[in-house]
């Protein structure tokens, strides 16, 4: 097990600079979630601490050591490909023991370690199988197997889930943070679905076009997200926006239609210019039907244009003082398309970004 | 019990037959007619440099023979010897080239070209231009010998030595063929396979060994047979270059089919030793085929 600490890394290739110089600590022990819309750096700065591409500036250090130089092999760490990358035509046992067999390992070690991580991993009757004989679910985890014998100090997930179905993706997704909670190790873990990000996590590094946007855990990346960016990635649906215009004393700010929400008060820093614009962001359970739904919450007419039913609530897509947002409903709202309903808008859970920067002006 | 089809079923079988008369009319013409023929001949009596003596039905009289032929067991043999020899060094010679080729070279064209151009060029080129660099006097490979203090050597004229250098056109000239089948095989690999074997520890030779030679298995077995039906059908090369000399020393089975039937126009003959030479090639190829049903990625179960 060992602290991973990148410093000022920067990747290009041939001219193109796809990393700007990321900073980034992760604990010893600790579950890291890089997550970004594609081509957005986090699987090249996984790969760059694998050792699978070169670092073009800055460091990357392992346990206290930098290793830019290191081979892969002499990082000490384990990775889990997107397509799994199973040898096949070696069984699943050779699969999994080929690292310690590389390494010099004893036959007797081997064959104690794999049956280990095999039992772990409830795939014991399946290691005189070969890949192409094992369903997607099961190459999953003879690939998390694979890395698991090793012992290393350093897990790396590249999108390890991308290949499954929605329903194999959750049963695996607690799986891994079984095998986490079991063995403590390091993991760094690189995917584009936000769900996976959130339910994983110790921390989160979301990652925009070769920047760090955002690092915290999952709880400040959804309650305080560091900008629009952030705010609108992370959270399912995603939080909705409108524009809005500051007063001339910066007190209050006014939707498109009119409807003035006041400005949050003290929580925002250096108050408002006025007569300036702002774009606010509502998660959709602070878009509430009813009078009053929310305290602090600010009635409004909202105009409903598309109901999703989820089951346990419906989602409604919403006109509101000019704007689109997103509420949550609960299921037996008897709301139909095309209703005039009044809402809550809950102005005390308002998000304000800065609409040239799109950083958070909430602290 | 004969599932009844649907007139669905029917029509469409009636169109496939249709679509296929062509091409099966035309194999027909081609091919099959002609190896009937061939086997009907090699039952017969049918010189035409004899052509009073008609072409009489002589039953197995030219396959005992054919048995008792030592310059047949010879051919055969020397036939066998460029297939035990040229067609691993081929396909070994083919594999190297191939991972050259696989190589993320920045201007890829010369060394495709280099693979391609031995491979697009006629086989009796390549034996001319093979005899010429081992000719006596002018020749490129003496030159070379004489250059670094070696005495030349009397390359085709000489029973071992012009083997060797037939053997070296051959190889040099089919290697291309087999390295395009392994190129083709090496691009289908999974790159991540290598990233994985990096991260588990695996150096470059161990790479080669544990995961591109198993991986190449399928693509190296159609190399080989390839190389192995054309290797048993070898004549232009050596036509070129000794037309079997000296003496019939590096004579194959091709040519001395060739010289019974179009020097010797002895048909019947002829015909007989092209029958034998069909059957050896015919079970040589599906003793191959046979091993290549197993598909490699499959497990034991």
């Amino acid at each position: 097990m060992a602290a991973v600490t990148i410093r000022k890394v920067r990747k290009v290739f041939g001219k193109v600079e796809v990393i700007h110089g990321v900073d980034l600590t992760f604990q010893d022990g600790e579950f890291v979630v890089l997550v970004g819309p594609s081509g957005c750096g986090k699987s090249t700065l996984l790969r760059m601490i694998a050792g699978l591409e070169s670092v073009t500036d800055g460091a990357i250090d392992i346990g206290g050591v930098v290793i830019n130089d290191f081979a892969p092999r002499d990082r000490d760490i384990a990775m889990v490909f997107q397509d799994y990358a199973l040898y096949p035509h070696k069984s699943v046992y050779d699969n999994m023991g080929f690292g310690l067999k590389m390494r010099g390992a004893s036959p007797s070690e081997i064959a104690e370690r794999v049956k280990e991580a095999a039992d772990v991993l409830q795939i014991s009757h399946l290691l005189d199988r070969r890949p192409g004989q094992l369903s997607g679910g099961q190459r999953q985890r003879v690939a998390m197997g694979r890395a698991i014998v090793r012992r290393p100090r350093v897990f790396l997930f590249d999108e390890p889930l991308s290949n499954l179905d929605a329903q194999l993706r959750a049963e695996v997704r607690i799986e891994i943070k079984k095998l986490h909670q079991r063995f403590g190790t390091t993991i760094i873990y690189v995917t584009h679905d936000q769900v996976e990000a959130m339910t994983l996590a110790d921390r989160i590094a979301v990652l925009r076009g070769g920047v760090l946007e955002q690092f915290a855990t999952p709880d400040a990346i959804y309650n305080k997200p560091a900008s629009k960016f952030v705010a609108g990635f992370m959270g399912s649906p995603p939080m909705s926006f409108a524009r809005l215009t500051a007063s001339a004393d910066g007190k209050t700010l006014a939707m498109p239609s009119g409807t003035v929400l006041p400005a949050r008060g003290g929580l925002v820093m250096g108050g408002l210019s006025g007569d300036k614009s702002y774009d606010a962001g509502f998660r959709p359970e602070h878009v509430k039907l009813g009078a009053d739904a929310l305290p602090g919450g600010v009635n409004t007419t909202a105009r409903v244009e598309i109901l999703e039913p989820l089951g346990a609530e419906t989602l409604a897509l919403l006109t509101v003082g000019g704007a689109v947002l997103t509420g949550r409903f609960p299921p037996q709202a008897g709301v139909k398309s095309g209703d005039e309903v009044t809402v809550s808008l809950g102005a005390a859970d308002m998000h304000l970004f800065d609409t040239e920067t799109g950083r958070a002006l909430v602290a | 019990m004969a599932t009844r089809l649907s007139s669905l079923e029917r029509s469409e079988r009636r169109l496939g037959i249709a679509l296929l008369a062509p091409a099966f009319a035309l194999l027909s013409g081609v091919v099959l007619y002609p190896i009937y023929n061939l086997i009907r001949m090699s039952f017969s009596e049918n010189k035409l440099t004899e052509p009073w003596l008609a072409k009489p039905w002589i039953g197995f009289e030219n396959y005992a023979k054919a048995m008792g032929d030592e310059r047949l067991w010879e051919a055969t043999w020397h036939t066998l010897l460029y297939v035990i020899v040229t067609v691993p060094g081929a396909v070994a010679l083919g594999l190297g080239l191939a991972l050259l080729a696989n190589q993320p070279f920045r201007v890829k064209w010369p060394v495709r070209l280099g693979l391609l151009l031995p491979w697009a060029l006629p086989l009796v080129f390549a034996g001319l231009i093979f005899r010429w660099f081992f000719e006596y006097q002018q020749g490129l490979v003496n030159n070379a010998l004489i250059w670094i203090g070696l005495p030349p050597v009397n390359w085709l004229t000489q029973e071992g030595p012009a083997f060797f250098a037939i053997c070296v056109a051959i190889i040099w000239k089919t290697s291309s063929f087999a390295a395009l089948v392994l190129l083709a095989g090496l691009q289908t690999i999974p790159k991540s396979l290598y990233e994985a074997a990096e991260v588990d520890g695996a150096s470059k030779w161990q790479q080669f060994w544990e995961i591109t030679l198993p991986m190449l298995k399928p693509a190296i077995i159609v190399a080989l047979i390839f190389r192995t039906i054309t290797a048993i059908q070898t004549f232009d090369i050596p036509k070129a270059m000794t037309d079997g000399g000296p003496g019939n020393a590096t004579e194959t089975l091709a040519m001395y089919i060739h010289k019974t039937t179009i020097d010797s126009l002895d048909f019947g003959y002829g015909s007989t030793l092209a029958v034998l030479m069909f059957v050896a090639s015919a079970i040589l190829t599906s003793i191959y085929l046979r091993h290549t049903r197993r598909d490699p990625s499959a497990g034991r179960h």
